[in-house]
């Protein structure tokens, strides 16, 4: 009997406890781990260049971006301006783009942009651009974008660059970057084929994590329509320099 | 060579100076005195607990800390197997904060984890905390708050038996940590931006050439081949390192060097806690033997040991005896071996012992792809579904052409050589088949272990073959049986994840803010939890709320509240279903939880079917 009422006592205990425990009222409860967005605002290259024309130019390759894991929001912008040449800033690329992670290694973005000569009177090239970005297998970066400007005309930009480790601060990367015209372009005055490659080798000493000095060589060479331009200008169709840089993000 | 001139100039880099000491004596806590403890203290009822932010200037920079009653990491805790334990703690920071009693059987409101068992400590409030302790033992708590673990909201909580009697003349608590003058944010986005930010010790050009004479250039070839393709870093022990780490024992750093006290002939009793956010440490005592008595709080039968491998949030009981009258070196090694702490155990304050020579990092090797011939031969007949990132790596180019890998990271191949001499036992896992998602777990994965096997008879990274005898899971043998012998009526497998690229850690590819609803226990149920750990990362995988028993071929089994898996392994856990409400389950990797790897389990009657 005693033995009964004390069993009976628990169950109503128990179930009075787990009633509480169904009758909480959660409204104001945080999630157990929140999602966090994160971004970076990376200046991978940040440059003064020296040609063997004796031409001083200053050259600038940005990334920034916000986002989560998979959505990112990424803004991109390349270009150089030639010391004392009169001319103006030449823009070679500035897009915003949305970014997907498509797999492990590697996300696909879409966006807009312009390029073009930073001058009032010269008319801007808009594009739409596509791009895919990762780290391909024996950890190439690569970042590789198509281009199409308001006539229809395509270009595609490559870039693929490497880091091999010669001490835990300090880095040899040679670089590689391919711009090919799918498409002529009477407007812009470019004509299909693959119109130059870029071949860079820089050593980069980090300072800290986030900024490190470089110092680098490049070769470039001017292909196809482009050289032939050249050629019939009197212009050399290729450019050996030397490079004094700072890759830096926060 | 460089190696060890290099990581030793990091440790004194990053080691604190004396300027910083002082800061960090500040708040040391007050109860892990020289003396020890020989008998039972209960703390004062209801116990109180105040929980404060705290500057640390050090060197005109300052970092925050969050202090319990005064003291970083927080006070002792002592309750008696039995009695009630009631905990008011006052929330003085500007945030929510809560606290986790790590390893305690208790209702689920009690847990303290914000969102699950309760809203949180709101700023100013005071929460009592309630609950009967019916286990014995050495334990923790700590934040569950946000990142708060990092900067010291954590403690020890030990439970005495309810005779009294804790096997040994004397105990002492060490509770090791990782602290950083960095804010935990930073450190987290730092991971999230920048892939091996903390990492000192990557492989270089020059490592890759002297491969190439030592080994040759085809071997050196095939291996760096496997690990380039995958985009695998075989160096990518911890992801936070010394660095940008202090290593605490109790508070108090190498040069503060902590002391215990001893009477030559005692048997003491050392309560081995690993409160750290991100670092796995092996612990020895050069010159002794220590007796493994508990586990996570749970006792075992004694198993003699010359070093541990300690995951984070694990505990482990150790008896020691010394009878010379000298002092001893507690030391604790950083897996990744960028740092150290050490304290001493003495039998005259102020006595110090040698610093043991510090090791140099190893290598994951092929082990940690899990591409091994014994994986074949325990039925997992699924290496056909390797992840498209991954090589095809077929077994017989695996044991063929690749003779020469260097054996001394490939002891699975050879048991009856391994660091204690014995043969691995016949697990339950061997024999089942494990399933991967078609899709290679997605984006969130970037890679699955093929062949995943058990690896219980391993001591670890770092610890194969090191001439000491290393206490391997399967070493534990439980001190008496669980109470529930039921066979399980499923098996409930789960898949450890992660993306390192984007530092994206996740249970089955899908992080916690991917997924749609809790696990699904069925109150009463008895199950078997399977983890296979499809990373190249150990994980310490931590339950709420429930026991899990470990099925490492040991009768009784020992029952544990974090289980630490390796690379490319498989494990089985026995879970009884007794504990209604919601728990947290995640990995104790502070970074890796927040990233991701969480779930909820949920117990509740009936209704819900897990497939």
């Amino acid at each position: 009997m005693n033995k009964l009422m004390k069993m009976s006592l628990f169950a109503a205990a128990v179930s009075s406890s787990l009633a509480a425990y169904a009758e909480t009222d959660k409204s104001d409860w945080p999630s157990p781990m929140s999602e966090m967005f994160f971004g970076q605002v990376m200046f991978d290259r940040l440059e003064v260049t020296r040609n063997d024309n004796q031409e001083n130019v200053f050259t600038w390759d940005t990334t920034a971006w916000y986002g989560g894991d998979y959505h990112r929001i990424v803004l991109r912008t390349e270009g150089e301006n030639q010391q004392n040449d009169g001319a103006p800033t030449d823009l070679e690329r500035t897009d915003v783009s949305y970014s997907y992670l498509l797999s492990t290694f590697w996300s696909v973005q879409a966006g807009l942009g312009v390029k073009g000569e930073l001058s009032s009177d010269n008319d801007l090239e808009h594009y739409a651009v596509f791009s895919l970005t990762g780290l391909a297998p024996y950890y190439f970066e690569v970042d590789s974008s198509l281009l199409i400007n308001e006539q229809g005309d395509v270009q595609w930009l490559n870039e693929v660059e490497y880091d091999f480790l010669l001490t835990q601060t300090s880095y040899l990367q040679p670089r590689l970057s391919v711009n090919t015209n799918i498409t002529d372009s009477t407007r812009f005055g470019r004509e299909a084929g693959v119109e130059s490659i870029r071949v860079g080798l820089r050593y980069r000493q980090e300072i800290v994590r986030e900024f490190a000095p470089y110092l680098g060589v490049y070769w470039q060479k001017q292909l196809g329509q482009t050289a032939n331009s050249a050629q019939r200008l009197g212009e050399d169709t290729s450019e050996f320099g030397v490079i004094a840089g700072v890759r830096m993000w926060f | 060579m460089s190696e060890t001139n290099s990581s030793r100039r990091r440790f004194l880099c990053g080691a604190v100076t004396s300027l910083s000491a002082m800061s960090l004596y500040q708040a040391a806590p007050r109860w892990a005195h020289a003396q020890g403890t020989t008998g039972g203290v209960v703390s004062n009822q209801p116990v109180a607990l105040r929980i404060d932010q705290r500057p640390f200037s050090f060197n005109g920079s300052s970092a925050k800390s969050i202090t319990i009653n005064g003291q970083m990491p927080g006070p002792l805790l002592r309750f008696t197997e039995g009695q009630r334990a009631v905990i008011d703690v006052t929330n003085n920071l500007q945030e929510d904060t809560s606290i986790h009693w790590h390893g305690i059987i208790l209702p689920a409101n009690m847990d303290g984890v914000p969102g699950l068992s309760f809203a949180g400590i709101r700023p100013g409030q005071t929460f009592r905390y309630e609950f009967d302790i019916n286990q014995s033992g050495t334990y923790w708590y700590h934040s569950h708050s946000g990142l708060q673990e990092q900067i010291g909201h954590l403690g020890p909580l030990v439970i005495t038996p309810a005779d009294g009697d804790i096997g040994a003349d004397r105990e002492h608590t060490i509770l090791l940590s990782d602290w950083s003058f960095e804010d935990p944010h930073d450190i987290f986005r730092n991971l999230k931006v920048s892939e091996g930010y903390f990492n000192y010790q990557k492989r270089t050009i020059f490592d890759t050439l002297k491969d190439v004479e030592e080994k040759g250039l085809m071997d050196t070839w095939q291996v760096r081949k496997m690990w380039n393709d995958m985009r695998m870093d075989p160096r990518d022990i911890a992801d936070v390192s010394a660095s940008v780490y202090t290593y605490l024992m109790n508070g108090r750093d190498s040069v503060m060097n902590w002391e215990a006290l001893f009477k030559p002939g005692e048997k003491i009793r050392l309560r081995l806690v690993n409160g750290s956010a991100m670092t796995y440490f092996d612990f020895r005592i050069p010159g002794l033997t220590m007796t493994v008595v508990a586990a996570d709080g749970q006792p075992v039968k004694p198993v003699a040991v010359e070093e541990l491998r300690i995951a984070i949030a694990e505990s482990y009981d150790v008896i020691v005896e010394p009878v010379g009258n000298q002092a001893y070196t507690l030391f604790a090694e950083s897996m990744d071996r960028s740092g150290f702490v050490r304290g001493t155990l003495t039998p005259k304050a102020g006595l110090t012992a040698a610093i043991p020579p510090r090791r140099t990092i190893t290598e994951r090797g092929m082990d940690a792809m899990s591409m091994d011939h014994e994986g074949m031969d325990h039925g997992s007949k699924d290496h056909s579904k390797m992840n498209h990132d991954m090589p095809a790596m077929d077994h017989s180019k695996m044991n063929h052409d690749m003779p020469s890998v260097d054996h001394s990271k490939m002891n699975h191949d050879m048991p009856s050589m391994a660091h204690s001499g014995h043969m691995p036992l016949k697990v339950p896992v061997n024999d089942i088949p494990i399933h991967h998602d078609e899709d290679g777990h997605g984006p969130g994965a970037a890679m699955i272990a093929a062949n995943p096997r058990s690896r219980l008879d391993e001591p670890g990274l770092g610890l194969e073959n090191n001439g000491r005898r290393v206490l391997v899971y399967q070493d534990l043998v439980g001190a008496q049986s669980w109470g529930d012998e039921r066979e399980p009526t499923r098996n409930l497998e789960l898949h450890l994840t992660g993306n390192m690229q984007r530092y994206m850690w996740s249970f089955d590819g899908v992080k916690f803010s991917e997924v749609d609803g809790p696990i699904h226990f069925t109150h009463g149920e008895r199950l078997r939890l399977i983890l296979v750990n499809d990373t190249m990362m150990d994980h310490p995988i931590h339950l709420h709320g429930m026991w899990m028993e470990l099925e490492n071929g040991q009768s009784p089994r020992p029952r544990k509240h974090t289980i630490s898996v390796k690379p490319a392994e498989k494990v089985s856990l026995l879970i009884t279903a007794d504990a209604m409400g919601e728990w947290a389950f995640h990995c104790h990797l502070l970074y890796h939880m927040d990233a991701g790897m969480f779930r909820v389990v949920k117990v509740s009657h009936g209704g819900h079917h897990h497939e």
